[in-house]
């Protein structure tokens, strides 16, 4: 049996990534091309909007979330492909599904609607309506990431599944693992009042692009490596599966799955701890 | 990127697209995906960024002319408006030479609809529309269909 990462046992029709991405999950593939569609307007308004909001242009956390969405949903679409063959199409399956991006629908609209008002969306309590609406947002958030839980737990408990047991194991960790640790540190992150730990305006400019701080703590690290389980351990899977034994590419997975996680606790204490993440650090 | 740099970029994209359009008879395929897709979908990404780093902060709205006026003076919402015209005049530039084309309308009556939508948008509409209304009713009088009723009455 070997890795069917490419979907070639189940692949029909349509030879490109982005065609075998509609055939898996139609409807996350759209919507991740939608979001993709969303970054042209968004670079044009960074370069023309001068307004910043803690030391970066308004439009810059936008353009995060269409990227970071978009790689969300085109990862759950390919993994949409290793999803128990009685579950897809079933209409708790498809309700969940347009739930879900519906979800991320609301969250891009208020995080973008906030970056045309120049104001936070995040963290913002400054009116009632902003406030409430930041917690609406809240729980949209754990309902979009759990759908990394769900096709965690059903990649994991898809016996007859064709792919490599190990590299199974590893996409259903690492999905799980996705789910949990993003929505720990996210949840600190709200208790925190913000992204940074210490003072929340900056002074020193972020790392390029990411924007993590070089002289204080920032929780965005550890959200980051949390969220991006689901791809580490995979690929960690992947290769694992590809050059040792079964039952030695399962403990590899299993072990570096908990060494992934310690990473993220990791870079999560020392942003607790007000310290910035050792990588960038100057 | 400044205004006028936009400004720029935007008026020139649109020139292309009609002067794709004018060629349309010898290059169709090529007509209907730059002037009919590319161009204006350029101009709305131009658009769309605009609207959304500059809409929140203009005065003004759609509900009276003096509300139109007061949107109007704020310069980065005229060169939104002035990039909703181009965009939308060459659409429906393109969507008339593509319907002109598969209703066999002979290029030469498309040309000054397509000038009048080019300077005064609506107006160009109006004179295709014409057109098309006008060769549907002489296509009719002039069909064997018409002749047969024609016959029996």
């Amino acid at each position: 049996m070997t890795v069917d990462v490419l979907g070639i046992r189940q692949r029909s029709a349509s030879p490109s990534f982005v065609g075998e991405l509609f055939r898996r999950e139609p409807l996350y593939a759209g919507a991740a091309l939608c979001l993709t569609a969303l970054i042209a307007p968004t670079l044009v308004a960074i370069a023309l909007d001068e307004r910043t909001l803690l030391g970066v242009n308004v439009w810059l956390k936008p353009l995060r979330f269409e990227i970071a969405l978009t790689v969300y949903l085109a990862t759950l679409a390919w993994f949409a492909g290793w999803l128990p063959e009685r579950v897809v199409g079933t209409r708790w399956c498809r309700t969940y599904a347009a739930c879900v991006v519906a979800a991320i629908a609301a969250e891009m609209i208020w995080i973008g609607g906030a970056a045309t008002l120049g104001t936070a969306s995040h963290f913002n309590e400054g009116s009632l309506m902003m406030a409430w609406t930041y917690r609406l947002m809240g729980g949209l958030a754990v309902l979009l990431t759990s759908s990394a839980l769900v096709y965690g737990i059903l990649i994991l408990r898809h016996r007859n599944s064709l792919l490599e047991p190990a590299f199974r194991l590893s996409v259903g960790l690492g999905l799980v693992l996705t789910f949990f640790l993003t929505v720990a540190v996210a949840g600190y992150m709200v208790n925190n009042g913000g992204h940074f730990v210490g003072s929340q305006s900056t002074v020193a400019p972020g790392a390029p692009f990411m924007g993590w701080a070089r002289d204080r703590g920032d929780l965005r690290v550890a959200h980051f490596f949390a969220t991006h389980a689901m791809h580490f351990i995979p690929a960690f899977g992947f290769v694992v599966s590809l050059v040792l034994s079964a039952a030695v590419a399962r403990r590899a997975v299993i072990v570096s799955s908990a060494v992934f996680a310690a990473f993220v606790a990791y870079t999560f204490g020392e942003a607790v701890m007000g310290r910035p993440f050792f990588a960038v650090s100057p | 990127m400044t205004l006028d740099t936009l400004f720029q970029l935007c008026t020139t994209a649109a020139m292309v697209g009609w002067l794709v359009l004018l060629a349309s008879p010898v290059a169709p395929t090529l007509a209907d995906r730059v002037s009919g897709l590319i161009i204006p979908a350029l101009l709305a990404i131009f658009y769309a960024g605009l609207v959304m780093a500059f809409w929140t902060r203009a005065q003004g709205g759609f509900d009276s002319l003096p509300n139109v006026m007061r949107l109007f003076t704020k310069p980065e919402i005229v060169l939104a408006g002035w990039i909703h015209y181009l965009a939308f005049d060459l659409f429906v530039g393109a969507w008339v030479v593509r319907t002109a084309r598969d209703e066999q309308i002979p290029f030469i009556l498309v040309v000054p609809c397509l000038l009048l939508t080019f300077l005064f948008g609506p107006a160009g509409y109006l004179a295709f529309a014409c057109l098309r209304a006008a060769r549907a009713r002489i296509t009719l009088a002039s069909s064997p269909f018409a002749a047969a009723l024609d016959r029996k009455e």
